[in-house]
């Protein structure tokens, strides 16, 4: 299977929200990294075939997904960004009318249903009204109606956003779960969440992809480009207002420890330390990145 | 299955339950009304609700008679010694009346016969009480049918009703299929159900605000995404949408009908459901019964809903919120209601006569008349197909605009 995006862009008047974007895709968990509105759900939209590009062409395996219609939605799987529900609905009522949405017999919507209920851990919960749910257990049945189909190619759009620690390791290991042999997409702004699970790392900015590369190499770009170094808490401040500090930590001393992304040593008695995929996401966004992945 | 899901989502929402419970409320209310306001008169005074009607429909057991023009005759005649007998006259400054024992024990009982004998030997569009019998030459024997027919060819030939000879000969030729003589009876409850079906706007518009969600709610809630990215999302979901609401709309009118016509019926009887139209206004030239009338008339209003769904579901399909949707589906409503015609023809009356509020209402004696070249089509038979036409053309215009959707 290999998903190809070719030229893709979205223009919303004269700024366009994504750029010319090609990537092509084969089965594995891509993480989408970004800042907010560096075009990452818009991107994920245009795959998912509800919003028309500006320009350029998605195929899934050779050929445009406009052409293969309903063929290619039954690959699919999406967990768009802050989705709504049915509030009158069921949860076990949402998952069988999306079932039928997607497609499923009746017999194959029951069991897919029981199936996903249970592994998201809602089954004691299927037969209550959507609208008593937490917003975990809403992100939850996102995710199960997404996995419904059985799809090759599973989008999920910030599936974590305002979930609490315990709700995301969860979360993540759902995925990981459902993610054998799929083009898993995985766009969130929370590093740490990809960093456990993705195999490809996708850097979106201003639109456009700044880097694509493995998990495994992605951070050899800024080796030798982070620094950890102590100063008193004034002089901390100033590396602060200076640098891209990706953590401060205040030790016992009256000291703080600070982790800085820099092209050159901040100071003459920082010391490299191995690079994170923070730290590469510091480096690339600086101010505008909101790394939310001390939690782990 | 997704139409019964679709269904299951409209039936779910609170505001539906309230929404139909209010309508049908009004509805029931609206049709109760001319019951419970019902009043008749006797010597021994007034008569109210059932009491009332219960009286009225054994008076008219004496007059349920054919109105043969030897009956008329004679029926005037009586009237007319009536009026010779000083004792019996009263006058109030304008017009003479019967009093007493020979309004009470001869009148009475059938003023509205007399009334309709008197209407038909008057000018066009006037309507006068029994007393104008004395005007009526029976020398020779009155002729109901040819003063009727007089009068039908005086209505068409007015030059106010700006009618094409074309059209003039289509009104009398449908007015030769009138069955003479006509029977004569009691059609209370059909009158009722008649004169009230404008009120049917009410659940009309009750079922537009129930359906504006159908589409605009998925943008709204956020839904839209998931279900356009769906096997069936853009295909199967948009046609179960269409029929899950036009299932919905025409069973929860159909409960309305059932209510509005029950009440009147219920409390009348459906007594003369097979008398002619013409009994009550002899210038009708429809040549149907009550029933008839009523069920083309109704034939009509759900055509009129089922385009009024389609225009709600493409506004759906178009606008963000319900809410958007329900500022414009109230004034389209709404606004003919203020709109009087101010005769039949004229381009300005031809357009009045066929908004959704105007529509609900039988013209049967009108004559409104729609001409295309050759053909005449008459004002049920033009709302008709201008509502079909819509109907046609905003039902799949709606799931065009949800396929189209972009999500953004």
């Amino acid at each position: 299977m290999e998903l190809r995006l070719q030229n893709l862009s979205k223009r919303y008047g004269t700024k366009y929200a994504v750029d010319d974007v090609n990537v092509c895709l084969t089965p594995g968990v891509y993480g989408l990294l970004g800042a907010n509105g560096a075009g990452k759900t818009t991107l994920m939209r245009m795959i998912c075939g509800v919003l028309k590009p500006t320009s350029g062409m998605i195929r899934l395996n050779g050929k445009k997904i406009e052409a293969l219609g309903e063929q290619y939605y039954e690959h699919l799987g999406y967990m768009p960004q802050d989705f709504g529900f049915y509030p009158d609905f069921t949860a076990r009522e949402f998952m069988l009318y999306m079932a039928a949405v997607k497609g499923l017999s009746k017999n194959k919507a029951k069991k897919r249903t029981d199936a996903l209920l249970h592994m998201v851990n809602l089954s004691d919960v299927a037969d209550k009204k959507i609208k008593s749910f937490s917003g975990g257990m809403k992100q939850r049945l996102g995710i199960a109606q997404a996995e419904l189909n059985s799809p090759s190619i599973l989008i999920l759009d910030e599936p974590t956003a305002g979930l609490d620690p315990k709700e995301r390791v969860r979360f993540r290991n759902l995925i990981s779960d459902f993610a054998k042999e799929k083009i898993v997409i995985l766009s969130t702004h929370i590093v740490s969440d990809v960093s456990y699970i993705a195999d490809t790392i996708l850097m979106m900015k201003d639109g456009r992809f700044i880097l694509q590369e493995p998990m495994a190499t992605v951070t050899d770009g800024i080796e030798g480009k982070v620094w950890e170094l102590f100063a008193d808490e004034r002089t901390a401040e100033e590396y602060s207002r200076r640098f891209a500090v990706v953590n401060l930590h205040h030790e016992n001393n009256n000291s703080v420890r600070l982790r800085i992304v820099s092209d050159t040593a901040p100071s003459a008695d920082a010391k490299t330390v191995l690079p994170s995929l923070e730290d590469l996401f510091l480096y690339h966004f600086g101010e505008d990145a909101q790394v939310e992945g001390s939690e782990n | 299955m997704l139409v019964k899901y679709e269904f299951l989502k409209i039936l779910r929402k609170k505001s539906t339950i309230v929404v139909m419970l209010v309508s049908l409320l009004m509805t029931a209310v609206f049709f109760a009304l001319p019951i419970i306001q019902y009043q008749t008169y006797n010597q021994d005074g007034v008569l109210r609700g059932i009491e009332g009607i219960k009286y009225d429909k054994e008076q008219y057991e004496r007059i349920s008679v054919l109105l043969t023009n030897e009956y008329v005759t004679e029926t005037i005649e009586e009237v007319k010694q009536l009026f010779e007998n000083p004792d019996n006259v009263g006058y109030d400054g304008q017009e003479q009346f019967l009093v007493d024992d020979a309004y009470w024990n001869d009148i009475a009982y059938r003023e509205s016969l007399l009334n309709m004998i008197a209407t038909n030997f008057a000018e066009p569009n006037v309507t006068v009480g029994y007393n104008n019998l004395l005007s009526a030459d029976t020398s020779d024997g009155a002729d109901f049918y040819q003063a009727r027919q007089d009068k039908i060819e005086s209505i068409v030939n007015e030059p106010s009703r700006e009618l094409s000879e074309t059209a003039k000969e289509y009104w009398l030729h449908m007015n030769s299929k009138v069955e003479t003589p006509l029977q004569y009876g009691y059609f209370e409850g059909w009158e009722v159900i008649i004169s009230c079906f404008e009120l049917l706007i009410f659940p009309l518009l009750a079922i537009c605000i129930i359906l504006c969600p159908v589409f605009s709610g998925e943008y709204q809630a956020g839904t839209d995404a998931v279900v356009l990215s769906s096997k069936y999302g853009k295909t199967k979901l948009t046609t179960a949408k269409t029929i899950a609401s036009l299932l919905f709309g025409l069973l929860a009118f159909t409960l309305h009908i059932i209510a509005a016509f029950a009440i009147p019926l219920a409390a009348y009887g459906v007594d003369g459901w097979n008398l002619p139209l013409q009994i009550n206004g002899t210038a009708v030239p429809y040549p149907f019964t009550f029933l008839e009338g009523t069920l083309i008339n109704l034939g009509v209003i759900y055509l009129v809903l089922i385009a009024m769904i389609g225009l709600t579901l493409f506004l759906s399909s178009k606008m963000k919120t319900p809410y958007f949707v329900l500022i414009v589906v109230i004034p389209v409503l709404f606004i003919p209601m203020f709109l009087s015609p101010n005769g039949t023809a004229g381009i300005y009356n031809l357009i009045v006569f066929l908004t959704p509020y105007q529509s609900l209402t039988p013209n049967f004696a009108q004559y409104i008349t729609y001409q295309f070249g050759s053909v005449i089509l008459d004002s049920f038979t033009m709302n008709a197909v201008v509502y079909a036409i819509l109907a046609l053309i905003l039902l799949p215009l709606a799931g065009i605009g949800f396929k189209k959707r972009q999500v953004g």
